[in-house]
């Protein structure tokens, strides 16, 4: 049950968060058949350090970017996505 | 016996207010019309309440910041899927550790501090109102299991 | 007599002083005899004063409190324990299993995999054998009454364990500001000075203890005995399982037990060691036990576990055993000691050197003697008590679940935590154990015990070691060593010192098998805390749930939602109230609750270039006040949710789409909105359970409309702005039943006016059952079955509506070449040609046996006329219509003889409701 620090609301339980994909799996918008179809079914899965996407679902519903290490569990850092944000 | 009062509310008028773009300006024309601006990461204050980065909850009326918001966001009803309930007494804190991963207990938890959080498998948004009390937003449709579950647990806290 | 406390112990009426456990007080009254061994039935006896007990396994409680395999040791005796022993009939000490051990030699380790191995229908009748011949005691078949509790805590230092280690840990932390938590899995701190008593700081043990728990809590942290810390997680989670009631006593405020998830700044584990056994023949007998256990029951528990005692160690702690016995007036008849030099020997008793125990004497009722090896040469000596030590293992277990690593202690022959990833540290004898030798098994291997608790001998590790089951892990899975309830604590050790002999390796050379949670036993209740019967999973009312139950409705538990199926009227089966309700739909009016569809609003200046990416239709054409059916691609080009859009204002929008998919199409569109189209000016806000909404169907439904706004009824795919009742509505007028029918969506907190008005016109309210029927005969589809995730637009018969400026997103992937294979399956729809229904859910076939080419996925009605439907997927099916097929459930043993048709039975010009 690992401590994921939101960028918004801070260190909270590993069970408020949804894992939901690595950064590399992401399709671009308009992005052009091979490059679509090569993120939708390649993926690095490296045993080791990965920039992943999570959410926090059950909590505020944001976005962020987590670099963690797949083996260690250690995040590196965690990034929000999303638009531009008051504090 | 026990230390902690529940009290069904029942539901309110509520609007999620959302802005977009670069919020700046909407975000001052929001604060003149509400006398205060609009409350940080994790705070209420007054009748609002900063649920996300780029999400507030106003309880009941929203006319004054419907007029300052122009075109830099939008208000949207959702009063009717929400149940309020309130925990009071000196043991609410310690009904909110029960089927909870979140420090409710924490001094940092403190008036007018927000959080979403799951609470018995759902999530619930929170509000400090004052050293005796708390507001929960609960999904309506998950609102008489919350219920249940809080009533029963209320039963067998732990002495401090 | 005061202070004495009532129990039985197999029936028979007994007594125990406060304090005790269960343990000390069967054999304060003098029965050595509890259990029967898992595998052989041999009698044992109570090997330990702790939660590593092997053999003293009983069944306490009554009813739905019976917890069966309690460990004697780790139960506190309370007025009115019921406990009695397992695995064996008719009683424990003419025990009929017993004669297993005459066979033993045809029932070594692994034998099942050896032997039964047909003929395949015997197996049933060997299985009801086996299962009341072996094992442990039986589970409760009543429901447990009790409750449990879950709840989480936060603090700074969490102290596990309450030896003298734990508590200067503690203290330490506490006079350093800290919040601490310290945990005690016995029912008093400090039970080792309880065991071992001396004077800390001028003060007795408990007094001492006291003091500190005291100024624990008064700091605002906690102190909880009868709490285990049974796991250790990332970041210093740690669960505890507390007790708030011994196993099968009444608890008094309902409540039996509380598990808590901790989070702590720091971990500090204050676990101390366990003490191991020493190997040899018929070490298992009842009155051969762990030494510093028998100092417990001396010192601590006031029992003398016997009258004349040989001890065995390999290490200093034996002789304090020895000096207990004596001072409690038992005779010391000798002291054998594995090491060769006369090192910590106490002239005061007959020490020998350089000796090991080789086989006990005596049966169920005690060893009588002991043959020991003394330096080369036999003894016998007359006892009936054995009190042996093999050193001590320190307890590692939390440590190493989470990630920790282990070094070698070369003088207590002992792993001792090393390196921990998360910041988490040891004190005390869990990190720094008393040095011991170690003496490798001797006597006849076939009785010489290593694993007590699965009957695991010396001869079973060697059997497996010759047929290659080398590898620890391996040993483990062959042999069943180190499983159950005790997972090994008190054998593992020995188990390695054989295999690293064998092998002709260091004992850290063999390793070690995985640590995994829990320490010791959790009750499943623990774990299910409030989560059970009713509420094992989340229940979830739509706003109408109460007018709903007033009507003793048919409900159906959708994902989590409870919806009707049916209102029965009088002895109307589901089938029957299903068909009444949707012939009301086709022929006048019905209201149905379909309050539970996800619904998202979406303003914004960008409102449909961000529609646009999530639909593949267009939604840009849409006027005010218009709106149209739309569906949903993923990024691989399938359809994966289908639903409506509307156009409320200019900037303002209503999408509608699945229940099923809801919480995905809600992560869906936050996905797309947060991170694929940060800049758009878009707000997109779910509120699915802000609306409640009813569908009002029916030939007379525009009739029934304007009767409750006052205002003509919205021609088809139009939403105007009403008031029902007083209350703000919204009406579209979208069909999913193929009749003329208005879906009105109002502010959930309105539900009963907006029903009672409905219902007062006459509408027959119809629930999933019905709804099921008219829209299989219209052919729309539904999300879960028809939508599945596996099909193209085209493939589902929408390739008309795809937009062709293909900003939806999937637009790009749907070009693979997988998607030009006419095999590829498709939307069908299925007639019955021999009366009979069509199994839903089934193959079609080509004939009876063959491949399946597809399958039903849905089955229905001709609602007025009669006759059965069904649509489903087909390879190739948009080019098959008019080919006859089977639908065939081989399961269930149903088929039809099936003609393709196109999927749309009913009114496919949709005339009964275009204007």
């Amino acid at each position: 049950m690992k401590l994921i620090p939101c960028p918004h609301c801070g260190n909270r339980a590993q069970a408020e968060f949804v894992y939901e994909r690595t950064a590399d799996s992401v399709v671009p918008l308009d992005a052009a058949p091979e490059v679509a179809v090569a993120a939708l079914f390649t993926r690095a899965n490296l045993r080791g350090v990965e920039e992943e996407i999570w959410r926090h679902t059950y909590g505020c519903g944001s976005w962020m970017l987590i670099r963690r290490d797949r083996v260690s569990h250690a995040i590196e850092w965690v990034k929000p996505i999303g638009p531009k944000v008051l504090p | 016996m026990t230390d902690v009062t529940i009290e069904q509310l029942g539901r309110a008028p509520l609007h999620m207010l959302e802005l977009w773009g670069d919020p700046k300006a909407a975000a001052k024309r929001i604060a003149k019309a509400l006398g205060h601006d609009l409350p940080k990461v994790g705070k209420a204050q007054g009748n609002v309440l900063r649920l996300s980065p780029t999400t507030w909850l106003v309880e009941g009326e929203a006319a004054a910041i419907e007029a300052a918001l122009g075109d830099g966001g939008a208000l949207t009803p959702t009063g009717g899927g929400y149940e309020r309930v309130r925990l009071s007494g000196p043991a609410w804190r310690s009904l909110l550790m029960e089927g909870s991963l979140f420090d409710a207990e924490s001094a940092q938890f403190a008036i007018d501090c927000v959080a979403t959080t799951p609470i018995d498998h759902v999530a619930v948004t929170l509000r400090v109102e004052s050293e005796n009390a708390c507001l929960a937003y609960v999904p309506a449709s998950h609102a008489a299991d919350l219920q249940h579950f809080w009533r029963l647990s209320a039963g067998g806290l732990p002495q401090s | 007599m005061t202070g004495q406390i009532n129990f039985t112990f197999d029936g028979r009426a007994l007594t125990a002083k406060p304090g005790q456990t269960l343990a000390a007080a069967l054999l304060d009254n003098g029965i050595k005899l509890v259990g029967r061994s898992f595998k052989y039935h041999r009698p044992r006896g109570i090997l330990s004063a702790g939660i590593e007990e092997p053999n003293a396994l009983v069944t306490v409680g009554s009813g739905g409190r019976t917890e069966p395999n309690t460990r004697a040791t780790d139960l506190f005796v309370y007025e009115g324990l019921v406990a009695t022993s397992q695995n064996r009939w008719p009683s424990l000490s003419s025990d009929l299993g017993s004669a297993l051990q005459l066979v033993s030699r045809a029932l070594p380790a692994g034998f099942y995999y050896k032997t039964f191995f047909g003929p395949p229908k015997l197996w049933l009748f060997y299985e009801k054998f086996i299962r009341r011949a072996a094992g442990l005691g039986p589970a409760p078949a009543e429901i447990d009454p009790d409750r449990y509790a879950q709840r989480a805590a936060f603090c700074d230092v969490l102290v596990v364990g309450s030896g003298p280690a734990g508590l200067i840990a503690a203290r330490d932390a506490v006079r350093a500001g800290k919040k601490v938590f310290l945990v005690e899995q016995d029912a008093e701190l400090a039970p080792s000075l309880l065991r071992d008593p001396q004077e800390i700081d001028g003060k007795q043990g408990r007094a001492w203890a006291g003091e500190i728990a005291t100024e624990v809590r008064t700091s605002g942290g906690r102190v909880l005995t009868r709490t285990s810390a049974s796991g250790l997680w990332d970041d210093q989670f740690v669960c505890l399982s507390e007790k708030l009631v011994e196993p099968g006593q009444v608890p008094v405020n309902g409540f039996t037990q509380r598990y808590w998830h901790v989070r702590a700044g720091e971990v500090v584990l204050a676990t101390g060691a366990i003490e191991r056994p020493l190997t040899f023949a018929n070490n298992d007998r009842p009155g051969v036990m762990l030494s510093q256990s028998v100092r417990t029951y001396v010192n601590r528990f006031g029992v003398v576990p016997g009258k004349r005692v040989v001890v065995a160690t390999t290490n200093d702690d034996g002789y304090l055993t020895a000096k207990a016995l004596r001072q409690a007036g038992a005779e010391v008849i000798a002291v054998l000691d594995s090491r060769p030099a006369p090192v910590g020997g106490d002239s005061e008793f007959a020490v020998f050197n350089a000796a090991a125990p080789v086989t006990a004497k005596g049966g169920k009722n005690g060893v009588t003697g002991l043959v020991a090896d003394v330096d080369g040469t036999t003894q016998t000596f007359a006892c009936d008590l054995i009190a042996m030590s093999g050193g001590f293992t320190p307890v590692v277990h939390l440590h190493m679940q989470a990630g920790g690593k282990l070094d070698w202690d070369e003088a207590a022959q002992a792993f001792v935590p090393g390196a921990s990833r998360w910041n988490v540290r040891t004190v005390g004898l869990a990190a720094q154990p008393a040095p011991a030798e170690t003496v490798g098994a001797t006597g006849a291997a076939k009785q010489a015990f290593v694993d007590f608790q699965n009957d695991v001998t010396v001869a079973d590790l060697d059997l497996a070691w010759r047929e290659g089951y080398r590898s620890v892990e391996h040993l483990k899975r062959y042999t069943t060593l180190g499983m159950a309830t005790d997972q090994g604590k008190t054998g593992n050790m020995a188990a390695l010192d054989r295999i690293a002999r064998r092998e002709g390796m260091t004992v850290p050379e063999a390793g070690l098998t995985t640590f995994r949670p829990p320490y010791t036993p959790v009750s499943m209740g623990a774990l299910a805390g409030m989560g059970t019967g009713e509420h094992a999973q989340p229940t979830r009312r739509p706003a109408l749930y109460d007018l709903h139950a007033a009507k003793d409705p048919i409900w159906l538990n959708a994902g989590y939602w409870k919806r009707p199926r049916a209102y029965p009227i009088g002895a109307e089966t589901l089938a029957q109230a299903g068909l009444r309700e949707a012939r009301a739909v086709r022929s006048s009016v019905g209201m149905c609750d379909v309050s539970t569809l996800a619904k998202f609003e979406v303003q914004g200046p960008d409102a449909v270039q961000f529609l646009e990416r999530v639909c593949q239709t267009t939604v840009g054409k849409l006027a005010v006040g218009r709106g149209r059916y739309t569906f949903m691609a993923r990024e691989d080009g399938l359809v994966f949710d289908d639903g409506t859009v509307w156009r409320l204002e200019e900037n303002r929008y209503l999408l509608t789409s699945s229940t099923g998919g809801a919480s995905r199409m809600a992560t869906w569109l936050s996905y797309v909105r947060n991170h694929l189209c940060a800049d758009l000016k878009v707000s997109v806000v779910c509120v699915q359970e802000h609306y409640a909404a009813m569908a009002v169907a029916g030939p007379q439904s525009s009739a029934v409309m304007a009767a409750l706004t006052g205002e003509e009824a919205p021609r088809h795919m139009s939403v105007v702005e009403a008031k029902i009742a007083g209350a703000p509505v919204l009406v579209m007028a979208a069909s999913f039943s193929g009749e003329r029918a208005f879906e009105v969506h109002f502010d959930a907190s309105h539900a009963e006016a907006v029903w009672r008005a409905i219902e007062a016109e006459g509408c027959c309210p119809y629930g999933l059952e019905a709804m099921e029927l008219l829209r299989i005969e219209k052919g729309h589809m539904v999300v879960g079955t028809d939508i599945d995730g596996r099909l193209t637009a085209g493939e589902l018969g929408l390739g008309k509506m795809v937009s062709k400026a293909g900003t939806w997103i999937g637009a790009a992937t749907l070009q693979r070449p997988d998607f030009a294979d006419p095999l590829r399956k498709q939307f069908v729809g299925l007639v019955a040609l021999d009366g009979g229904s069509i199994p839903e859910g089934s193959m079609l076939v080509r004939f009876i046996g063959g491949e399946a080419e597809g399958h039903v996925t849905g089955s229905g009605l001709r609602v007025l006329e009669g006759g059965s439907i069904a649509i489903g997927h087909l390879k190739g099916g948009q080019a098959r219509h008019g080919e006859d097929l089977y639908a065939w459930s081989p399961t269930r043993k149903q088929k039809a003889k099936v003609r393709v048709t196109s999927p749309h039975f009913y009114d496919p010009a949709g005339e009964r409701y275009r204007d």
